[in-house]
């Protein structure tokens, strides 16, 4: 492994499950810790995620350089593009590991894709996979890769559950039956509530609760 | 003409799609000229690779490719840079130059990673330094040499995998279906031999593509915000 390495985050999930909304919630918490991030987001048919991000975390926002969140076309790939070949996320990766050494983190959103989806350990050291309840709340006993190996576990839009019928404590308790010891978090991204979890779990286990490189330098 | 069973291997575990060069995430500007419904048939599809190996992929990226063959035969190291820096200065779309050393620098990493050899080396730390840009068809050259696999072999593979590259894409985007693109695949065998042969013995100094529609062609679709593949 290179010693330039920049801790990497994987964020996974079904289409519309608020991958890019985690990120966009996420990412102003380790901002107000002081941390660097960069975002690189795989789209399945567009360019949209990564400008809607840049545009809400960067231009309007000032969070993080405007060329420092990247879109990646995937032919229509997008597990592909993080699992079994991810030669052009880790190109992009390491171009920015050359030219900005000053990040702390990378986080690697994947195209909208199924509950089979992991990332390469070569790409990502931490993964996340998020669901909604809208998805049912089947959803976590379904199992799946993602579900049973992510690292985190995050079920989002929980104020939609009373609408769509989820049951949440269901949801917890097969949450806790698959994934044995390993955490899972319920969200809100619209209200932030879950939000200060998923980035603390990211503080600690990610980057090993050291602080960020730019206080680092002045020490 | 009979083939080493090594070098056998090496040439499937190249050409492979299980080997990792990114380079599916590619439509070489396929994708809007079936958007725009310039190209609707297997025929067509056919017809438009025909003139990427003509004018692009044969007398450039094939040309690079044999000679860089050559030049490790030699021992002549310069004259490799000479080739990455000639055929990177020829890629006149961004997207398509940094595709190309995107993916060919991931290919090197990749065959180092279990093959120790001199120019895999050489030619690393070169990319590093900044004298060579990592341009894939020469990347495909070192790499294929290192596995024991001839230049007339790298050139044909290099050649074909352009080819399923293009048909694969088009298979995504719907407009052909699985028994039609290994026909297409089928039917273009005889031009991917000729442009090999037509190829294989040109120096550097020959080297040359001209398709200034399939220029402008990929430079819109490099411009496009919604967009499947990469250019």
């Amino acid at each position: 492994m290179s010693q330039n390495r920049i801790p990497r985050v994987g964020i996974g999930g079904p289409v519309g499950c608020g991958k890019t909304m985690l990120i966009e919630r996420v990412v102003p918490v380790l901002a107000s810790s002081g941390y660097s991030v960069s975002i690189i987001s795989n789209d399945v048919i567009s360019k949209e995620d990564a400008n809607r991000m840049r545009l809400n975390l960067a231009t309007k926002r000032g969070l993080l350089p405007e060329n420092l969140v990247v879109g990646l076309a995937t032919g229509g790939c997008p597990h592909t593009a993080v699992r079994e070949d991810p030669s052009m996320n880790l190109a992009v990766i390491e171009e920015m590991e050359t030219k900005h050494q000053e990040l702390d983190l990378i986080i690697i959103e994947s195209g909208g894709d199924n509950i089979t989806t992991t990332f390469s350990p070569a790409l990502a050291d931490y993964f996340i996979y998020i669901i909604d309840v809208a998805g049912g709340d089947k959803y976590p006993r379904k199992r799946g890769l993602g579900i049973e190996t992510a690292d985190l576990l995050v079920i989002n839009k929980i104020d939609l559950a009373p609408l769509v019928t989820a049951n949440l404590e269901l949801m917890e308790k097969d949450a806790k039956a698959v994934r044995g010891n390993k955490p899972y978090v319920f969200v809100n991204c619209k209200t932030d509530k879950g939000i200060d979890q998923v980035a603390s779990h990211i503080m600690h286990s990610v980057l090993f609760d050291e602080p960020p490189k730019a206080q680092q330098l002045k020490r | 003409m009979s083939i080493d069973i090594f070098e056998q291997l090496g040439i499937m575990q190249l050409s492979d799609s299980f080997f990792p060069s990114g380079l599916y995430a590619t439509s070489n500007g396929l994708e809007i000229l079936i958007h725009d419904r310039k190209i609707k048939t297997a025929n067509d599809l056919g017809e438009l690779i025909k003139i990427f190996l003509k004018q692009q992929i044969g007398p450039a990226d094939c040309v690079a490719l044999c000679n860089t063959y050559d030049f490790i035969a030699k021992n002549d190291f310069e004259k490799i840079i000479q080739t990455d820096q000639t055929l990177y200065s020829m890629k006149l779309i961004k997207e398509i130059r940094e595709t190309s050393t995107r993916s060919g620098i991931q290919l090197i990493k990749c065959v180092q990673s279990f093959k120790d050899d001199k120019f895999l080396k050489l030619y690393s730390d070169s990319i590093t330094k900044g004298e060579s840009t990592g341009v894939y068809p020469v990347c495909f050259a070192i790499a294929a040499y290192s596995l024991g696999v001839k230049k007339e072999h790298a050139a044909t593979m290099l050649l074909y995998g352009f080819t399923i590259g293009m048909v694969g894409a088009a298979l995504r985007m719907g407009i052909i279906e699985h028994f039609e693109a290994q026909k297409i695949i089928d039917d273009l065998k005889s031009e991917i031999a000729n442009t090999v042969q037509k190829n294989i013995n040109k120096s550097i100094s020959e080297m040359w593509q001209f398709a200034p529609e399939l220029d402008i062609v990929q430079i819109t679709h490099e411009r496009l915000s919604e967009k499947m593949f990469i250019t």
